[in-house]
């Protein structure tokens, strides 16, 4: 089974990100890295081909520097990477970057040869947690849609993926080719080998421009536009109550809650 | 012999008045404050618990009980691991937890300026921020800073950067009679006099309280790669370390851990880290090796270059961290080795010794020899950048007394064997009451007889922190 997996370079999401004095967020200690539900999906696409055959090929739209998430993808399973680049994505909405998937995804096929039976998604990203792209992904290119799967074995008729519910599992049958987005799994994403690693580091990733990609003017313009980044109020600060008995301590914060009209 | 008094109610009501609000006695007291992280070294209740809140309170506290001969206790978090924080005559504890201000930093002389009770994670993280490093990585993050300067703690980034006694600069120290003093300068090197800050580094809460320390940091390297590297046994780990080491790399952190290990550590975190298995030869132990540099390009000639060597010196692979993600991972199984061993054991004693690096496979293989003979279950990890071994002893159905009998055996050996080979009775953890009889063996009667000496000098009422390091009743 050919199966693309689709990457978005977000920022380290362990680092706590404020808003700079320019009003952006300050990236500067968040090193660039793939967004962690998109390596779920592709240890998922690596482990399912390790099981059934096939390939599994990576692709990620933004700028040059999405290539870093590439080569980590190309070391861990990965047998090829593509970079649709677009400079302005990070101001685009999630149908924009779908559509500018769906367009980018048609040319890789053509440039490789191959049909993708399965394109995967993380079911959201860890910096802007929209989780959309998926579904409209499988919008724009008529395909049938899954989310939150966290396991995909061949069957008769495609595929029969589980799919994770907050109330437990679902399991579907669904044709290939489709689109699915995937949850966290019960396993982690592999380590690199340091061979697969410095491999990797050496591979010159194929980019498409989105000029290329022939995505139309309609299908580039967001419908949901970007306001601005806004810290949320700081609290105020509260009551100390430093009485030395408890008794006091009590009547005084009963006094405090009686004035505040909580009581 | 001190003959120390007990606490009257009119001596609490006095402790009471130095410190309103922050002496507590009998049931207000939390029952963990009875022992730290190894309780087979025994416990007490304090008679009285100080949360103290500044020096000046410590100080008053300090000479109320000096002139009144009330035996008194420092304790950071607890987290000690050779009862040195265990209140074994009673009288009273000063907890410095309360005192976790991050006073100020200096980012231009690279200092930082605290209180005791910052936990060395809330350093750590701070530091980051200020995009600098504070060096010292002890395992147990949840330890005060000033706990780690009372144990000279070492941990995993000591091979590169050194131990925490590298990284203090100034200190105030409440000394057992009261009087508040300081130590050591905020300037890169002195030769003004004997190093009492020195003195302190490492003296376990028996000289003196330190109440606000000056610590040096470090800007933070730009970039960090930890290798996981499989071995099919532990011999043909250890043996690449001196190689590696050789090789003048740098590592910033280099531990050894055998498979036992890291299995009981990923059934206590609930997910599988490292390979059990490399093309169906079975994994028996690993190191793990962080490099840090100020590039990526170059950090990576560096991580293979390593795993070449690594490679031809019978490594099974090489797996690499360089996503913060995958760094903490591999980092959070190690850091969960004794908590993983705890969580799986009735019974527990720990020989904390430091070894020369090229001594720790036969050191190993006696410390296993050893735990044969004694019927003890025996798990270890460590150092192996630095030689400092954690070798655990277990059991889950012995009769305490009867573990203990057989510990003490066992200790006996294994350090006579370290002081034969050239180690020490500890590397990192301190003496505080359970290791006191092998350091006398250790260091002989002269160095005991000088480290009495200096007690005394400090704290000749023999107040403080009774029964631990050199001092015993």
């Amino acid at each position: 089974m050919e199966i693309l997996v689709c990457i978005k370079q977000v920022p380290d999401d362990s680092v706590e990100i404020r808003l700079g004095a320019d009003g952006q967020p300050d990236l500067s200690a968040a090193d660039p890295q793939g967004n962690a539900f998109d390596t779920y999906a592709q240890e998922l696409a690596v482990r399912f081909v390790e099981e059934n055959g096939g390939a599994v090929t990576v692709a990620s739209v933004g700028p040059e520097d999405n290539k870093t998430c590439l080569k980590n993808a190309l070391a861990v399973g990965a047998a090829k990477a593509h970079h649709i680049s677009d400079d302005g994505i990070a101001g685009a909405d999630a149908a924009v970057t779908a559509n500018l998937l769906a367009a980018g995804i048609k040319k890789i096929e053509e440039a490789d040869g191959v049909k993708f039976d399965l394109i995967l998604c993380g079911r959201e990203s860890t910096d802007a947690i929209g989780g959309e792209v998926g579904e409209l992904l499988a919008e724009a290119l008529g395909l049938p849609f899954v989310s939150d799967i966290v396991e995909a074995v061949p069957d008769a008729a495609g595929l029969k993926v589980k799919k994770e519910l907050e109330s437990g599992y679902l399991m579907v049958e669904t044709p290939v080719p489709a689109v699915m987005t995937v949850s966290k799994p019960d396993y982690d994403p592999r380590y690199p080998t340091i061979k697969s690693k410095l491999a990797a580091r050496k591979v010159k990733i194929p980019t498409i421009a989105k000029a290329d990609t022939g995505i139309s003017a309609d299908a580039e313009t967001p419908k949901v536009v970007f306001a601005g980044f806004e810290e949320p109020p700081k609290r105020e600060a509260g009551v100390k109550i430093q009485e030395d008995e408890p008794a006091d301590a009590v009547a005084k914060a009963f006094e405090i809650m009686t004035a505040d009209k909580v009581l | 012999m001190a003959n120390y008094n007990t606490l009257t109610p009119e001596l609490i009501e006095q402790l009471k008045a130095a410190a309103p609000g922050h002496l507590l006695t009998g049931d207000e007291i939390n029952e963990d404050y009875a022992h730290d992280e190894m309780p087979i070294y025994g416990k007490r209740m304090p008679d009285a618990l100080l949360m103290a809140t500044s020096t000046e309170e410590i100080a008053a506290v300090m000479k109320i009980c000096n002139e009144n001969l009330i035996p008194v206790t420092p304790r950071g978090a607890g987290t000690g691991l050779v009862g040195g924080c265990v209140p074994m005559y009673g009288g009273v504890v000063i907890d410095t937890t309360k005192m976790k201000q991050i006073l100020e930093y200096d980012l231009d002389n690279f200092i930082v300026k605290i209180q005791p009770g910052v936990l060395l994670q809330e350093l750590a993280d701070d530091c980051a921020k200020q995009g600098y490093l504070y060096p010292p990585d002890p395992g147990e993050k949840l330890a005060t800073v000033g706990g780690n300067v009372s144990t000279n703690a070492g941990g995993m980034r000591a091979v590169k950067y050194g131990a925490t006694r590298d990284y203090v600069q100034a200190m105030k120290v409440v000394l057992p009679n009261g009087e508040i003093t300081d130590f050591g300068a905020s300037v890169s090197k002195t030769s003004s006099g004997y190093s009492l800050l020195n003195l302190m580094i490492g003296s376990e809460g028996t000289l003196g309280i330190i109440t606000e320390l000056t610590l040096k940091i470090i800007p933070a390297p730009k970039k960090v790669i930890s290798l996981i590297i499989p071995f099919e046994d532990l011999e043909s780990a250890i043996a690449t370390v001196p190689k590696l080491k050789a090789a003048n790399l740098g590592p910033q952190a280099l531990e050894f851990m055998e498979r036992e290990i890291v299995l009981s550590s990923e059934r206590y975190i609930g997910r599988a880290v490292f390979p059990k298995e490399i093309e169906g030869a079975e994994v028996g132990a690993y190191l793990l090796v962080t490099f840090d540099g100020e590039d990526e390009d170059s950090l990576f000639d560096l991580v293979e270059k390593a795993s070449d060597l690594v490679l031809e010196e019978g490594a099974m692979d090489v797996l690499v961290a360089d996503t913060p993600a995958k760094i903490k991972d591999a980092w959070a199984a190690r850091s969960s080795f004794l908590e993983a061993i705890e969580a799986e054991t009735k019974l527990l004693d720990e020989c904390d010794v430091v070894v020369p690096v090229n001594k720790i496979p036969d050191f190993l293989t006696f410390s296993k020899k050893w735990g044969e003979e004694c019927d003890l279950i025996i798990k270890s990890f460590g150092h192996a950048g630095d030689g400092n071994l954690h070798i655990y002893q277990c059991s889950n159905d012995l009769e305490e007394d009867e573990f203990k009998r057989r510990v003490d055996i066992y200790f006996e050996k294994l350090y006579e064997e370290a002081v034969a080979c050239g180690g020490l009775v500890s590397g990192e953890h301190g003496i505080g009451r359970g290791k006191v009889k092998y350091l006398k063996e250790s260091v002989g009667e002269t160095n005991m007889a000088l480290m009495e000496g200096i007690k005394k000098v400090f704290d000749p009422n023999l107040i403080l922190n009774p029964g631990k390091v050199c001092y015993t009743l």
